[in-house]
């Protein structure tokens, strides 16, 4: 292992003409870890991530995978990561199988392991019916679109998983599914880092969070270090803060 | 409600980019002088009445075309009104009343109105026949528009609708690259036709049955003293109105509710399986998919029929041009040409699926990316191409051009797949998010340099065959027309081949820069000086200076509704 830290993002900073969506954070993934990234709309969670993932070029600061920079050696990081971004389109006239194809084979896996895996994934996240209907990715539903998404990202084997907002509309059945293959592969050594806004999802999941707010960490460490007895939620709006909302206001609500 | 939705639709064309709107002005004004021209320089009243049913037949087919060549964001779309509590025939209506107030209809109604002319001079009693049946035409007209474009932004849901809308986009490249052949024709036509009319036989007999047509015949009939036929004309009018008017309104405002599912079955098994015709290499994998969404996404089968159809009707300008007509026989070479266009924003159309190219990157994920996808390219056109050729070589007999195409045919394709791939890459001009993408104009945005690049590329990368072309044709010699052929495919591999390689040059490591001028809409990357840095920054700039005018424009109003 050329570093102990699965993903570590050094001092990132990304400035957008005059806002800083993300003000030099800092964060450490050590290897084996579920790590929660929470943070409010706008907190600068999917930037952050996407220049981590080589997607964003940053206006300073590193962010290295296994002790790899993605920005100075892309080749090597890319291929120990999985991603799965959120809203981004797909090749959308594809089905999911011809997707995982395309991608297998892009990514240079031997043509037999690409058809094993694709018809491993497709079973066990459930797309197969969709692929026997021949629905193509550009009509599946959000939830099925998420667990494509995240068998694209897992499907060359990568050692660090990072994704965002990964459980957003899918259903429970699917969730546990999902909650199964990454547990699976936090135990087999690798590092999963999600982005969630659902506070008890990632409070029962991850074992590491951060909760990060206008471009900075304001907290992380174990889950237990950053709740400090409290829930995660409270913890969360302790930090971050919420407006309140008076009695007088909005009285005419159910009204 | 009618009249909320008409000053919503003035304050989006407020919001539209101002040089375009005047431009249409100008086009607009022109061809309504044009009009009042042939209605006032007839030679008799005869001739100006089929000179007349013509024109307004032409209206008609402007109309009907015009919209989706120039459909933008700045029309009205049903989906902004979805959660309102309106009913659909309402909110149709609503629609279709928002399209009759407008300057194009303005247009409309102004040129239709040049049939009092012809009221005047043959009984000056039946300019009333006109003042009923000029704003029932300019109904027909104006809804017929509406119509065609509802049929088509439901089409690009459809094989048809995307052909419907192919032919259309192939006559407007056809009048752009070869109008000089209909201009030549009509310039020689229009003084006859002054002077004597249409020629009396099939074409007087179609225009004459065309509704646009029925005021002028209802014209003459009164002033024959038969009101009752002029009366019949008008009701016709009328009835065919309200037919158009019940279709259209529907059409205005589809069912969102009503996605179908496609229950057609697997597709691709043994792909899937791991089988699959093409090499199971990174190359064949792009090949694969590329060739999958050519036929699939509506929008790339758009680009690929206007090509066949721009081939086409040029083929057929220069059949009915007369002396052009051996001119037809290159119908198939304007088809590889067009490949150029079509493929000159494949990033772009791709949107933000591009972070799959970032993401998948290895040693030779890009080469295999840029030649995969001209391979993809070059399998969907020219056989295309092919075809195109084939049938208007039979049609215009002009067996020496066969020679000549041989070599031009490969010279062309490999020089456009060359071209396109490499503005593709340098110009990358997100349009809609692809599943975002309802009309036919939303997969790009602001490619006007990219098509002019591409114009100029493709020939100076063709230079070689062009001049071993007219070398053999000059001396005749057969030696140097089988030499010919060879200098055309070995210059289409090398044109192909170079271009592909800049191309692969600049993306090495500029794949993230592509990825952030779709997501983000600028490149986080200091500039560097050089030709191709020139090309990217200046179609950046295209796209940014549009963003930046509508920020402008919305800030502008912003104020003044402050005030």
């Amino acid at each position: 292992m050329a570093d102990e830290h699965a993903l570590e993002l050094i001092d990132l900073r990304r400035e957008f003409a005059e806002k800083v969506a993300v003000d030099d954070m800092s964060l450490r993934v050590p290897y084996g870890s579920f790590y929660g990234v929470v943070g409010p709309n706008g907190a600068g969670k999917t930037t952050a991530l996407s220049m981590a993932v080589g997607l964003l070029r940053p206006t300073s600061g590193r962010a290295l995978v296994q002790g790899i920079d993605v920005w100075a050696d892309p080749i090597g990081a890319k291929q120990r990561l999985g991603v799965l971004p959120d809203g981004l389109a797909l090749p959308e006239r594809l089905t999911g199988g011809e997707l995982l194809t395309y991608w297998g084979r892009f990514r240079r896996l031997p043509k037999d392991v690409v058809a094993a895996r694709t018809g491993e994934l497709l079973r066990i996240l459930e797309l197969d019916e969709a692929e026997t209907l021949g629905t193509l990715v550009g009509e599946y539903s959000t939830g099925m679109r998420k667990k494509i998404g995240l068998a694209t990202a897992l499907l060359h084997a990568p050692k660090v998983l990072v994704l965002d907002e990964p459980y957003e509309a899918v259903d429970p059945v699917s969730a546990r599914v999902l909650t199964r293959i990454l547990r699976r592969f936090t135990e087999g050594g690798g590092a999963v880092v999600i982005s969630s806004h659902v506070m008890a999802m990632v409070e029962q999941l991850c074992d590491r969070v951060a909760i990060v707010a206008r471009g900075q960490v304001v907290a992380d460490g174990t889950l237990d270090e950053v709740r400090r007895g409290a829930s995660l939620e409270d913890r969360f709006v302790e930090l971050v803060g919420a407006p309140e909302v008076d009695e007088e206001e909005l009285a005419w609500i159910g009204s | 409600m009618d009249r909320e939705l008409i000053s919503l639709k003035f304050t989006m064309l407020r919001n539209t980019t101002p040089g375009l709107r005047k431009v249409g002005w100008v086009f607009g004004g022109v061809a309504v002088l044009a009009t009042w021209a042939v209605a006032l320089l007839a030679s008799g009243d005869q001739v100006r009445a089929s000179a007349l049913t013509l024109v307004f037949a032409l209206w008609g087919l402007g109309a009907a075309i015009g919209p989706v060549l120039t459909s933008g964001a700045g029309v009205l779309r049903a989906d902004y009104f979805a959660l309102l509590p309106l009913p659909r025939a309402a909110l149709g209506r609503g629609l279709l009343a928002s399209v009759l107030v407008s300057i194009a209809s303005g247009f409309v109604l102004l040129a239709l109105l040049a049939t009092v002319v012809h009221a005047l001079s043959v009984a000056p009693e039946t300019v009333v026949v006109v003042l009923v049946g000029a704003p029932l035409t300019w109904l027909l007209v104006v809804t017929l528009s509406r119509l065609v474009y509802g049929l088509l932004g439901a089409a690009m849901k459809t094989k048809l609708g995307v052909e419907i809308a192919g032919v259309q986009f192939g006559l407007m490249f056809a009048a752009w690259f070869a109008g000089w052949m209909v201009v030549q024709v009509a310039v020689e036509s229009i003084p006859k036709l002054l002077q004597d009319g249409l020629p009396e036989g099939i074409i007087t007999t179609v225009v004459d049955a065309l509704p646009t047509s029925w005021t002028v015949l209802a014209v003459d009939a009164a002033a024959a003293g038969d009101w009752s036929r002029a009366g019949l004309l008008l009701l016709a009018l009328a009835g065919v109105d309200a037919v158009l008017v019940l279709a259209t309104i529907p059409l205005l405002v589809p069912r969102s509710a009503a996605v179908e599912k496609r229950r057609q079955g697997r597709r691709s098994r043994a792909l899937v399986a791991g089988g699959g015709i093409l090499p199971a290499t990174q190359t064949g994998a792009v090949v694969m998919k590329e060739l999958r969404q050519w036929r699939r996404d509506a929008w790339r089968a758009l680009e690929s029929s206007t090509a066949v159809w721009t081939g086409a009707a040029i083929g057929v300008f220069a059949l009915l041009g007369g002396y052009t007509a051996p001119v037809a026989s290159f119908a198939g070479l304007i088809v590889a040409f067009m490949l150029g266009l079509s493929g000159c924003n494949l990033y772009g159309q791709d949107g933000s699926a591009v972070w799959q190219n970032v993401v998948g990157e290895d040693e030779s994920s890009v080469r295999s990316d840029v030649r995969g996808r001209q391979w993809a390219m070059l399998l969907v056109f020219v056989p295309r191409a092919l075809v195109v050729s084939v049938a208007f070589l039979l049609l215009s007999q002009a067996w020496w051009a066969v020679p000549v195409l041989l070599a031009s045919i490969p010279a062309v394709f490999g020089a456009a797949a060359g071209a396109a791939i490499l503005v593709s890459a340098l110009g990358v001009s997100p349009g809609v998010d692809p599943r975002r993408r309802l009309g036919p104009n939303d997969a790009n945005g602001n490619i006007a340099l990219h098509v002019w690049i591409v114009l100029l590329l493709v020939p100076v990368a063709s230079i070689p065959t062009a001049g071993m072309i007219v070398w053999s044709q000059l001396t005749g010699s057969a030696a140097l027309t089988v030499a010919a052929v060879v200098v055309g495919l070995l210059n289409g591999v090398a044109a192909a081949w170079a271009l592909g390689r800049v191309a692969i040059e600049y993306l090495t490591t500029r794949m993230p820069d592509v990825f952030s001028r779709i997501r983000y809409g600028q490149v986080f990357r200091e500039a560097d000086d050089g030709l191709l840095s020139w090309v990217e920054s200046t179609t950046l700039k295209g796209e940014q200076d549009l963003a930046n005018q509508k920020q402008k424009q919305r800030e502008a109003r912003l104020a003044r509704a402050a005030r």
